[in-house]
């Protein structure tokens, strides 16, 4: 542990854990120009990608935008590493568009590695860190196994699946944080010895194959797209020379090898005892659970150009290895499959997140943050996001400012750290879009307009990005306006709308109005404008059509947010009592495990409705009155 | 919640003369002013007669309107009152047309809790308005499980479990795009939405604007033969309305009038006395008469105290079940062979009142028992929150119904924007059932879909 006296060498934030929330964690930290140490086991891991090759994808997409709107590094890693990139939902609506992108694992590790490495408030430490330090209540510092102690004013823990992790191939259990690398208990035990509670999660992988045995002609290609799209807002171009990935799918005969060796998967036999999540459940959960289906489709993604691997997307298992090996002999394209490494489930702890504020700091221990998997959240993207927000926080915290807080209409971000200090989490939580009951607001276009006020704020962006963006709503703003002034003559209408609406075509409509028609171009509409084209680029093209498509939408859905906002800003001090007779028990009970922070978190709680809101409220006015004296 | 102008009844429901529909809020004045243009000009606290209209242009009722501006106001708040006629029909209607345009239906004890929060109500008083809240809502899921299991809350129910397996079709379209399961169509939502509605409108008609409520609380007398129950039927209305004689069987029809007490609207029905008789025509009538008994909110088992109660009275209450009851014990000037208590013991625990319908005597005991089963006795059929809550139900689903038409008329738009629209309703479903289904939109979707790469 800790000497009393001295505490050098002694940073300002310490981050435990390489992977994607604490890269990100101790760069912001660091940008924001506080000087901070990363912790990691192996230098060699940094940012490593366990599960999928692969960032974004529908909300997390929208995620890693907005992680880069606050100027975080994911963007511009997947950027430079992507080796195919598609926009998903391009056939619905923008609001839903989410970007997606294989990367080159290795490509990625490197990118982040050299980042971090050039941040010059930034120091690297390799070693395992074994305890939290605590005085009264408050963090001091970290101990790290076989080395003196760090003094830190903020501590932030981001070790992702490494708290007791156990994995699990067949009956074979195996202590690792990831495939080769040992779990770190020290540390989980002493938090849950300092009153931290913690529970069990599962999550799995699938078998890793080697191409050159694979045969693609027998499985479908899947492309990237044509004009692959950034991540990063501060992406000028892209020019990846981009890898297809590949589909195939499972058959009868596959299903009735997993059927047949069901006793044998940990999953069932109560060997593993985590929950797993139910939007990735492993393949013989999908046999058990849904007889009836006749294929399950898997997607071959590879895991970087510099290596043979290839990754089975659909494929989690913790069969044994001889049943995973047979299975594959069934699969079109994947008979003469060799495998490099198997699937494995693993277990690990994770600390309950009502046990934060929303800020991601311990209610119990002042000046510790929990972000990314700790916190019971799956997924690269979810990592990130509070990887920089725990960051954000830990540096405000030492200025004695309050804490950046997102809103659900501002942000995923928002949505994500509201869930977590609202719902119950028994299984690892995924972004959704449903998540989001103010989706049309919060689109992977706009991320940018939403969020960069704040790193601009916080210096971990310079201005000149956001003064374009500016420009850039200014200009369409004005082009709005434009188009909702003009009435569109009858007989142009009518050329418009020949295809779209024959009967109804011929009839003068606002420029505006005819661009909601669905199928009406922007351009045909720009070509019989009085004055001329409006003169935009193209991504203000796109602002504009999507700014007119969802108007009234949008409008309502920001009135819906206000009156949230609302609930929100009535605050609850952290003292308050929740020991209210009137309250239904339920909701009693509910409220003194969360505690929330504000009458809106209390009305998200489930189990607390609208008369409990209204006794509550009656409650904290008598407080309001009482102290005003 | 906080900041929303709410509106109420705030009369006793039921038939009366006149009810007061009071709304409170920052949008009070402007909400009005939508049906009564000049509203914004008039001057506070002075009342006006006005007509008012539906936003399909029928008229609604003439009223008398007043608005009371914040902070001279009970809630502290601009405060808007309007007295109309006090047919349900026409406070629903007028409840309804505020909500669309704007207002939000009143929680429980949320004209107090405004007072209250607006400094109107003493600083002490915080407990008294929170058990107040506590109380109202504890009657309110009283009322909702008994509604279970056979009445609209199931209905609503099933009307909601149609939407979220919409909307789960719809979102997994939107969020497992990539994975290859079925998924919605604008033609099927289109029906369902259809039905839906449909269910919706057929459930707003009957419950609220149907027989049940336009006729107030239903009170039949039944008995034996030659019990008074005519005698008891004019004593309670104050005039001789029903043919009174000594000769067993003079009533044969069903007759049924308005009476009042405690400023709540009881309907009182006559019905002919139970025998066995090959008349007939009596026998009709006593059939008619179970029938009422069976549908009336309170039923008066009226029998002869002097002679006391036979066998076969016994199994006539008996066939009545759960059904609320009150025995009258007549006669009791000629002296009673069993006193209340014991044959309160005798059948059951059922409630007996002793009285002369002749001399009048413990008339004003029975008023006092029906009056407090219909106000105090909170999970009968009698409750004034019940029929408080259908106006309240009523309006919450025709906004369910409103939102699915918009639904049907922009099918044509994405599923992101189609997704809203079923939230809203399953929003205003919510409101009748107290469940918050699109919570349950991510289980739905896993037990119903293999999702998962």
């Amino acid at each position: 542990m800790l000497k009393k006296d001295k505490k050098a060498p002694g940073f300002s934030v310490i981050v435990i854990g390489g992977g994607h929330a604490g890269c990100e964690a101790a760069l912001a930290s660091a940008r924001i120009g506080f000087d901070t140490a990363l912790i990691t086991i192996s230098r060699a891991d940094i940012a490593r990608m366990p599960c999928n090759p692969a960032i974004g994808g529908l909300a997390k997409g929208q995620l890693v935008r907005e992680v880069d709107a606050l100027g975080g590094e994911m963007g511009l890693c997947i950027d430079e590493a992507g080796i195919q990139f598609r926009m998903l939902n391009r056939a619905k609506g923008p609001a839903v568009w989410s970007p997606r992108a294989q990367a080159d694992k290795k490509v990625y590790h490197r990118r982040m590695l050299k980042a971090l490495r050039e941040e010059k408030n930034l120091t690297l430490i390799e070693g395992e860190a074994t305890a939290v330090a605590v005085r009264n209540g408050k963090v001091e510092g970290v101990a790290i196994a076989g080395g003196e102690g760090i003094g830190g004013k903020k501590v932030i823990l981001a070790l992702g699946t490494f708290p007791n992790g156990i994995m699990h191939i067949g009956e074979k259990q195996i202590p690792g944080g990831r495939e080769g690398e040992p779990p770190s208990c020290l540390l989980s035990d002493q938090l849950a010895g300092l009153g931290i509670e913690r529970r069990r999660l599962k999550t799995g992988t699938p078998p890793r194959l080697e191409k050159s045995t694979l045969d693609y002609s027998r499985c479908q290609i899947q492309p990237g797209d044509d004009d692959p799209v950034p991540f990063s807002f501060r992406t000028r171009r892209l020019q990846p020379d981009q890898v297809p990935c590949y589909i195939t799918w499972t058959n009868g005969r596959t299903h009735e090898i997993i059927a047949a060796n069901i006793d044998r998967a940990p999953l069932f036999t109560g060997q593993i005892k985590g929950t797993g999540p139910r939007y990735c459940p492993s393949i013989e959960d999908k046999v058990v659970r849904f007889r009836s289906r006749e294929r399950h489709q898997l997607f071959l993604e590879p895991e970087s150009r510099e290596s043979e691997e290839i990754y089975v997307n659909g494929l989690a298992t913790s069969l044994p290895a001889d049943v995973q090996e047979r299975i594959l002999r069934t699969i079109p394209g994947l008979e003469e499959a060799r495998i490099v490494r198997y699937g494995y489930a693993i277990e690990y702890d994770f600390f309950p997140p009502h046990q934060i504020h929303r800020s991601l700091e311990s209610r119990k221990i002042e000046g510790l943050y929990f972000a990314g998997q700790v916190n019971g959240t799956s997924g690269y993207e979810e990592a990130a996001a509070q990887g920089i927000v725990a960051g954000i926080n830990a540096c405000l915290s030492i200025r004695k400012e309050p804490p950046i807080f997102l809103d659900r209409h501002q942000a995923y971000i928002g949505v994500l750290l509201d869930d977590l200090v609202t719902k119950e989490i028994d299984e690892p939580y995924r972004m959704f879009t449903s998540r989001a009951e103010h989706r049309l607001l919060l689109r992977q276009d706009n991320a940018d307009e939403r969020l960069m006020k704040y790193a601009v704020r916080y210096r971990l962006l310079g201005k000149e990005l956001w003064e374009e963006m500016i420009c850039r709503r200014r200009r369409v703003e004005r082009a709005r306006r434009r188009l909702a002034a003009e009435t569109v003559p009858a007989d142009r209408c009518k050329g418009i709308l020949k295809e779209i609406l024959p009967e109804k075509g011929a009839q003068p409509r606002l420029a505006t109005k005819l661009l909601q028609i669905p199928g009406v171009d922007l351009e045909e509409v720009e070509s019989v404008l009085k004055d001329g084209p409006l003169g935009l680029g193209e991504r203000e093209r796109e602002m504009l059509r999507i700014r007119i498509k969802y108007e009234g939408y949008i409008r309502r859905q920001k009135k819906m947010a206000d009156k949230m906002l609302r609930m929100d800003k009535i605050k609850i001090p952290s003292d308050f009592s929740f020991e209210i007779e009137a309250l239904s028990a339920e909701a009693r009970e509910k409220l003194q495990i969360f505690k929330p922070e504000n009458l809106g978190q209390a009305s998200r709680i489930s189990g607390v409705r609208a008369s409990d809101l209204s006794i509550l409220m009656i409650f904290l006015e008598r407080r309001n009155k009482q102290e005003q004296g | 919640m906080y900041g929303d102008t709410v509106v109420a009844l705030s009369t006793p429901p039921g038939e009366s003369g006149i009810a007061v529909v009071r709304m409170s809020g920052r949008e009070a004045v402007k909400i009005l002013s939508g049906m009564i243009p000049d509203a914004h000009t008039w001057e506070t606290h002075k009342i006006h007669k006005r007509k008012i209209r539906g936003t399909d242009g029928n008229l609604i009722d003439e009223v008398l309107a007043v608005i009371m501006r914040a902070p001279d106001s009970y809630t502290g708040e601009d405060v808007v009152e309007i007295s109309c006629h006090g047919s349900m029909l026409i406070i629903t209607e007028l409840i309804e047309e505020l909500i669309a345009r704007g207002a939000v239906v009143a929680g429980p004890g949320e004209f107090t809790k405004k007072a209250y929060l607006n400094g109107k109500i003493d600083l002490v008083q915080a407990e008294a308005v929170a058990d107040l809240i506590a109380a109202e809502t504890r009657l309110q899921s009283l009322v909702a499980l008994e509604h279970l299991g056979g009445g609209l809350s199931r209905k609503v129910r099933e009307v909601e479990d149609k939407l979220l397996e919409q909307l789960s079709l719809v979102e997994v379209s939107i969020d497992f795009s990539q994975e290859d399961i079925e998924t919605w169509s604008a033609a099927e939502l289109t029906e369902v939405s259809r039905e839906i509605r449909k269910k919706l409108r057929s459930l707003i008609e009957s419950e609220v604007a149907g027989k049940k409520l336009r006729r107030g609380i239903r009170i039949t007398l039944l008995g034996p033969r030659n019990a008074g129950k005519s005698s008891l039927y004019n004593a309670l209305l104050g005039e001789e309305r029903a043919i009174v004689s000594s000769i067993p069987g003079t009533t044969r029809d069903l007759l049924r009038e308005r009476i009042h007490i405690g400023g709540f609207t009881f309907y009182l029905e006559d019905t002919a006395g139970i025998a066995e008789t090959g008349c007939e025509i009596e026998n009709r009538g006593i059939s008619i008469g179970r029938e009422a008994a069976r549908i009336a909110d309170l039923v008066l088992f009226v029998i002869d105290g002097n002679s006391g109660c036979e066998a076969q009275e016994e199994r006539e209450l008996a066939r009545m079940g759960h059904r609320e009851v009150i025995v009258v014990l007549n006669k009791k000037d000629l002296g009673l062979r069993e006193d209340e208590s014991k044959v309160s013991v005798r059948l059951g625990g059922v409630k007996a009142v002793a009285l002369s319908a002749k001399e009048g005597e413990g008339l004003d005991k029975l008023r006092e028992e029906i009056f407090s089963r219909a106000v105090m006795s909170s999970a009968a059929d009698l409750s004034r929150e019940r029929i408080a809550l259908n106006a309240r139900q009523a309006a919450s689903l025709a906004e369910a119904e409103r939102t699915l038409e918009k639904l049907e008329r922009e099918m044509d738009k994405g599923a992101e924007i189609l997704s809203l629209y079923i939230r809203e309703a399953l929003e205003a479903c919510g409101r009748v059932t107290g469940r918050a289904a699109a919570e349950e939109l991510l289980d739905t979707i896993f037990n119903r879909f293999c999702i998962g790469k």
